[in-house]
């Protein structure tokens, strides 16, 4: 699955690709929109790991406005319902990421995101 | 069923081109039948699991069908594991591991590259993965992988293998009474036998389908040490110091492994480790 939790920790890890390779970017994205258990627990304890600026541009990207753009102090019940629904609530189903430096495609297919690379794209 | 003696391996030619035949396509063929054999958690892998704190994000190398993605049981959704392997016909079915209401974060990945933040997961566990690796090299470049996903400060790893010395209870046999166990552990095949009721109807066949296909998968068989052996390797290329953390305060960027447990258990290796910095 490539739902926004996963996509924030992923980066472009072709031969020599080591600056700018985050996010990547999603191009011709299929979401869907699955209910998730609300843990505001697990929340409050992953959002220090968060690139807080990378998850809010990719979520408008992907069509949701609800996060602030910087990441508050106060951690009320709607703010975490929102962040729970942008990190764990939309999939992406198909399409692909684009590394911003290298330009490497990765493809998504079935929910699935291919990091495989040629041989000679490891470094 | 007495054991049955396995036949060694002998690695030839491209390593990542003997891996590809001789493991991840056999995997994309039997992932069914596979997976229905592989339910059960281990109990150390468990309790490693459950001892995570609400709020880990975790790393799962190799992760098969998945089966390690739902845990703890016990508090679902307080840790997210991520499950990365090199079969896609795995990855399918541990997109819905332990439940089919519950979707898993899986990514199609090899174990040798590391298309993550660098340190940003806080654990990483690799369990029957690296004894597919068919060097030495390959295997210590995945320990060294899975070592610098996880965070520097604290950073925790959980590794299983496959071991030469197998328990009663197993069906198979590494090396004869009269062998003499090597050190640097053994390459063997380890056959899968299909049964025809899990026989995908559209996989080649050449042989007739009410005979179940055998299909033999490369293993390096780990020796007593060899995994801690990989694991100091590993840790001295990274220019991490191997030991308890030090009890004084700023001695400046000192980066370590600690080697939490050190094992054996039923016919596998294992090795706990926690990353340090002060």
């Amino acid at each position: 699955m490539v739902r926004l939790i996963t996509h924030n920790l992923l980066a472009c890890h072709a031969k020599d690709c080591n600056t700018n390779n985050f996010p990547l970017q999603f191009k011709d994205v299929q979401l869907e929109i699955r209910e998730a258990d609300f843990n505001p627990e697990f929340l409050k304890g992953f959002m220090p790991k968060i690139e807080w600026k990378a998850l809010v541009e990719t979520a408008i990207q992907l069509g949701d406005t609800s996060l602030p753009l910087e990441q508050p102090e106060m951690l009320d019940e709607e703010f975490l319902k929102n962040l729970h629904h942008v990190l764990l609530e939309i999939h992406v189903e198909e399409g692909s990421m684009t590394c911003p430096n290298c330009k490497h495609v990765y493809p998504i297919s079935n929910g699935i995101p291919n990091m495989l690379l040629a041989e000679h794209e490891i470094g | 069923m007495a054991p049955r003696a396995l036949a060694a391996a002998k690695v030839e030619g491209d390593p990542q081109t003997y891996e590809d035949q001789n493991v991840h396509a056999v995997y994309d063929e039997i992932a069914a039948h596979f997976s229905s054999t592989r339910y059960k958690p281990w109990p150390i892998i468990a309790n490693f699991l459950s001892s995570l704190t609400t709020g880990s994000v975790g790393l799962d190398s190799g992760t098969g069908n998945g089966k390690y993605l739902p845990l703890p049981l016990d508090r679902p959704g307080d840790v997210w594991t991520i499950g990365m392997d090199r079969s896609r016909n795995l990855l399918e079915i541990a997109k819905n591991a332990g439940s089919e209401k519950v979707m898993r974060e899986v990514v199609w990945g090899n174990v040798l590259d590391n298309p993550w933040r660098s340190g940003i997961f806080d654990y990483a566990i690799s369990i029957a993965t690296i004894h597919h690796l068919a060097t030495h090299e390959r295997r210590r470049l995945a320990v060294k992988r899975l070592i610098q996903a996880t965070s520097p400060s604290q950073g925790r790893l959980l590794i299983y293998v496959w071991a030469i010395e197998q328990d009663e209870l197993s069906k198979r046999k590494v090396i004869s009474e009269e062998e003499q166990p090597s050190a640097n552990g053994k390459d063997v095949v380890v056959p899968w036998v299909l049964s025809k009721e899990m026989q995908s109807s559209s996989s080649p066949s050449t042989q007739k389908d009410d005979q179940p296909r055998v299909y033999n998968r490369y293993y390096h068989m780990f020796a007593k040490g060899e995994l801690a052996g990989l694991v100091l390797e590993a840790a001295q290329e990274l220019g991490l110091q191997v030991g308890a953390k030090p009890n004084e305060i700023g001695v400046g960027n000192l980066q370590g492994l600690e080697i939490v447990q050190d094992g054996w258990e039923r016919s596998n290796y294992y090795v706990e480790l926690r990353r340090w910095q002060i």
